[in-house]
């Protein structure tokens, strides 16, 4: 490998990672062959709201169907943020009493292969006394809307608001636009689905759980509450896992399951979701509904924002968060990067008929962040001007970092306008306004459309604490040990799956350590042998465990200082580290040598000086209110009118994430995180029907964006390093995700500016954009003087 | 059950099966090669890509009684081939996975495509690998790594005078 001119901080270093994946040689849970080895199939709830009456099994197999009553002695999670507003009704792994979404898991069949255990599932008959589905979120509210649960007041999980400065001076501002967004539901979609293998192993004397996940730590705790077994009898391993998102990092009924299920059989069971199961009773994301009047003067000031936020948050709390975070981060962001000091938003997290809500690439903030910037292009429409001087007016300039925003957050470093100048600039702003004049041969119309990010990453305990979380993520552990020759193994409690910290964290140890990379390992996903840590999520993982690796990397090197100088003869203030070796001014020493003095020579160590070279450490930014990545969004589109298809002709970031540990693995964060942005804001939807049916169960029916949809973006970097990480790094792993429906839709409406035309909804589907422009055109024919505007 | 034969990797394998069981399930789980990822089952995501005969084909998509007497290529069976090797490699320098989950399925088509003919555009490449999902890396890291080894595999098979 070569080392960067720099060292290996900022080294497009190509990743460890890639070798086995590209042979094929990659270990998926699915991969994973145990002696004994049998599948599970779940028989489902194919109604989405009812009583659930009877479950029965086929007389000749009743030990090999496990329902509620089988599972009644497993403990049920409390879930959500320990608010006492917060209601939550509990999520047995198998529905009992009622079922409340399509999909439920009701009973789990097992046999020797999956096949012959979806065979069993069909013959498990399933009863249920059908009631009134509640679909919308909004619709759930009112008073005479049927009721997930008795005896809460209202279907909302949780009612809130967030006020800030005096809104009820918005009421006489000359600009009041009220509109309507919604941005709708989706699923996460790894490639990999769902997975895990349990088996309880005699000889250890514990449960040991294979599960595709972002955080075997934490879910090691929810298997060892809801199971009632200690920690030590756990052993959660997270192998190669297939993509993540979001939506493998909450303990979900069939893991539960599947674990409960191990505990009592004397062989392993496995489950491997498929993909109409992770369609219809994964993770699910989105489903926001934004009811907002936001208000300006005349010379083009925000002043504020009122109004409702709506969250449909499906039928269940998922543990350990809840879905309250997306509610109020999709609040506190709506100020986005602008001086909005007046603020009047009512929350409302609601229960509905559909799987739960999960966190997904985002959280919260691609919503906001849609109805934040839509709003901004609204005012300016609505005032004649270009919605890029809106927003050069409104936007915190550098000068005024650190700001508090009217949501709660506290911006640190950066400059946010020359972020937008530099995407106004890469599009070809003005360009794009000229050949607008001029029309496009083909008919269709041309759009651009900007959308500004914030993205906090690396937030610790001020902020989880804040949340009322119940786990509080506030530190990431690294446990680092040079082996007797002198290379190193370091265990890691965060979770990679497609992040590349194989890579960028031995960059970080190689800097620390002066080795080069090839001579450091990162092991991670194994609870028996990583330190304690929360996983990989909230981009976090690069400030927390990069930070941690750091931090026991340096104290190794004080121990190989003062072993080596000892070796030396020389006092350790008098010698250096470079390149695996303690150097004096008259000889040096290698790595391998100390390292085999610490372990396996111990007579040549210094008095007073412990054998081993092993630390763990943790780390927590010195500030743990997070730190801000930040960008803008510029895509240009041309539109189909009559048929609607939108393709996207150019898209530019332009983004400053602080200190790149590894540049080519940034630039593959915000290539994907766009990619899965896109499909948000014009393909990927779970449409649900009147009576709660999901209409998106195969990838036929529910479009992920592939090659030809997702055009190769063009990124601009700047870099203002954070001020209170390790290295001035701060997270970016989501950034990606959060722009694009906001850009796009911008771009879309561009194109239709001179009618009026309303977008306001995502996905952008060819019939919402042709319906968009064919309801602005009748409208435009009608009153053409007051749409032209 | 159903007793076949069939060429895979270069061996000729004999193997019970039932009839209703998909190509893909019987490499993953009774031939024990994992290589073969499945995305979706239904035929879209071409996560379990292989050749059959020579040709991409979703293994999800045929079952195990029709390939008796073919010759299936997996992703296992390519440790040794030339094209995938100057894939792999591309892949590797351009950032082209992350989670690696769809990788061994998109250098199987993406060799087809580069077997077949020679892509000479972004446009060409975008749609030859229109068929596999990719969920992380959003494409752009994998079209540069097959155009540049369509360069590279062109210039080795017809040197320029």
């Amino acid at each position: 490998m070569v080392e960067h001119a720099g060292g290996w901080i900022g080294a497009s270093l190509l990743r460890k990672e890639d070798a086995r994946h590209l042979l094929g040689a990659g270990a998926f849970v699915a991969d994973l062959k145990l002696r004994g080895l049998r599948d599970v199939a779940f028989v489902r709830s194919d109604v989405a709201h009812g009583v659930l009456t009877a479950v029965h099994k086929p007389d000749d197999a009743a030990t090999r169907v496990f329902t509620a009553e089988d599972l009644a002695w497993v403990n049920v999670l409390e879930a959500g943020p320990e608010l006492a507003a917060f209601r939550s009704g509990p999520y047995p792994p198998f529905a009992s009493g009622k079922v409340r979404y399509v999909g439920q898991p009701v009973a789990a069949c097992v046999a020797q292969n999956r096949a012959h255990a979806e065979d069993l599932a069909e013959r498990v008959s399933v009863e249920i006394d059908a009631l009134p589905a509640v679909i919308d979120c909004v619709d759930a509210l009112a008073p005479d809307a049927a009721r997930l649960f008795d005896g809460w007041p209202d279907n909302a999980f949780i009612t809130s608001r967030v006020t800030e400065g005096d809104p009820a001076s918005l009421a006489a501002a000359p600009i009041r636009l009220h509109r309507r967004l919604r941005m709708n539901r989706q699923a996460t979609v790894s490639l990999e689905c769902r997975g895990i293998v349990a088996h309880y192993d005699a000889r250890l004397d514990e449960l040991v759980i294979h599960l595709s996940t972002q955080g075997p730590h934490v879910m090691r705790r929810g298997f060892a509450m809801a199971l009632g077994l200690p920690e030590h009898k756990i052993r959660v391993i997270a192998p190669d896992v297939g993509g993540g998102f979001g939506g493998k990092n909450r303990m979900m009924p069939e893991e539960l399951a599947i674990a409960a299920i191990a505990m009592k059989v004397p062989y392993p069971v496995r489950w491997i979701e498929d993909r109409r199961e992770h369609l219809i009773a994964s993770v699910h994301a989105r489903e926001h509904v934004y009811d907002l009047t936001i208000s300006a003067d005349t010379s083009g000031v925000l002043l504020g924002i009122e109004g409702d936020v709506f969250v449909d948050a499906g039928a269940y709390a998922l543990w350990p968060s809840g879905p309250f975070m997306e509610t109020s981060m999709a609040a506190r962001n709506l100020p986005g990067p602008y001086r909005i000091r007046h603020l009047d938003i009512r929350t409302h997290t609601v229960a509905t008929n559909k799987a739960p809500l999960g966190p997904y690439r985002g959280v919260g903030r691609p919503g906001a962040c849609f109805a934040i910037e839509r709003l901004v292009d609204e005012v300016a429409h609505a005032l004649g001007r270009e919605p890029i001087d809106i927003r050069r007016l409104n936007m915190v300039t550098s000068a005024e970092l650190p700001y508090d925003t009217a949501g709660g957050l506290r911006f640190d470093t950066g400059d946010y306008p020359a972020a937008l100048e530099t995407a106004i600039e890469r599009i070809g702003f003005s360009a794009v306004r000229a050949r607008q004049k001029t029309g496009e041969p083909d008919g269709r119309v041309i759009g651009v459309g900007i959308a500004f990010y914030s993205e906090q990453s690396g937030h610790g305990m001020a902020e989880w604490t804040k949340r009322k979380s119940r786990v509080v993520p506030g530190y990431e552990s690294a446990r680092v040990r040079m082996l007797p020759d002198g290379s190193v193994v370091i265990h890691v409690g965060v979770q990679n799956h497609g992040q590349g910290h194989e890579t960028s964290l031995a960059q970080i140890a190689a800097h620390e350590l002066g080795l080069d990379p090839d001579r450091i390992s990162i092991r991670y996903g194994d609870t028996a042998t990583a330190p304690f840590g929360f996983g990989t999520f909230a981009s976090r993982s690069i400030v927390f465990s990069g930070g941690a690796v750091a931090r026991s990397c340096r104290m190794i090197v004080e121990k190989l200082r003062l072993i080596g100088a000892h070796l030396l003869q020389a006092t350790p203030d008098a010698v250096r580290i470079e390149h695996g070796r303690v150097l004096s001014a008259t000889g040096s020493v290698s790595f391998a040598e100390i390292a085999a003095a610490a372990s396996i020579r111990q007579e040549l160590l210094p008095d007073g000086v412990e054998p081993l070279l092993e630390v763990v450490s943790t780390y927590e930014p010195t500030d743990s209110r997070g730190v801000f990545s930040y960008g803008t969004h510029a895509a240009v589109v041309a539109v189909e009118p009559e048929t609607g298809e939108v393709e996207i002709l150019d898209y530019v970031v332009a983004e400053d994430c602080g200190t790149m540990i590894n540049p080519l693995i940034v630039d593959g964060q915000i290539q994907g995180g766009i990619a899965q942005g896109i499909g948000t804001a014009l393909y990927e939807e779970i449409p649900f029907s009147d009576l709660g049916q999901p209409l998106a169960t195969t990838f036929a029916d529910y479009m992920v964006p592939g090659a030809s949809e997702i055009p190769a973006v063009d990124i601009a970097h700047a870099c203002t390093p954070a001020l209170v990480t390790e290295y001035g790094v701060k997270g970016m792993g989501e950034g990606g995700a959060i722009a694009p429906p906001a850009a796009l839709a911008n771009a879309i409406a561009d194109a239709f500016r001179d009618i009026g035309v309303r977008i306001d909804e995502t996905p952008l589907t060819p019939r919402r954009v042709s319906d968009a422009v064919a309801a602005a055109r009748s409208a435009h024919a009608a009153q053409p003087s007051e749409a032209a505007s | 059950m159903r007793t076949i034969t069939l060429s895979v990797n270069g061996e000729d394998l004999t193997v019970t099966v039932e009839p209703r069981e998909s190509l893909a399930d019987v490499l993953r789980e009774r031939l024990d090669l994992t290589g073969t990822h499945l995305g979706c089952e239904h035929g879209v995501c071409g996560a379990c890509t292989i050749e059959v005969d020579g040709k991409a084909t979703r293994a999800c998509l045929i079952l195990a009684v029709m390939a008796e007497g073919r010759r299936i290529t997996t992703i296992e069976g390519l440790r040794d081939d030339p094209v995938a090797a100057v894939l792999r490699r591309h892949f590797h320098e351009q950032h082209a996975l992350q989670c690696g989950f769809c990788t061994p399925g998109m250098l199987i088509m993406a060799r087809d495509l580069l077997n077949r003919s020679t892509p000479s555009s972004e446009k060409d490449v975008r749609e030859g690998l229109a068929g596999q999902m990719c969920r992380c890396t959003g494409y752009a890291g994998i079209v540069r790594a097959v155009l540049a080894a369509a360069d590279e595999t062109t210039s080795t098979r017809s040197p320029t005078p």
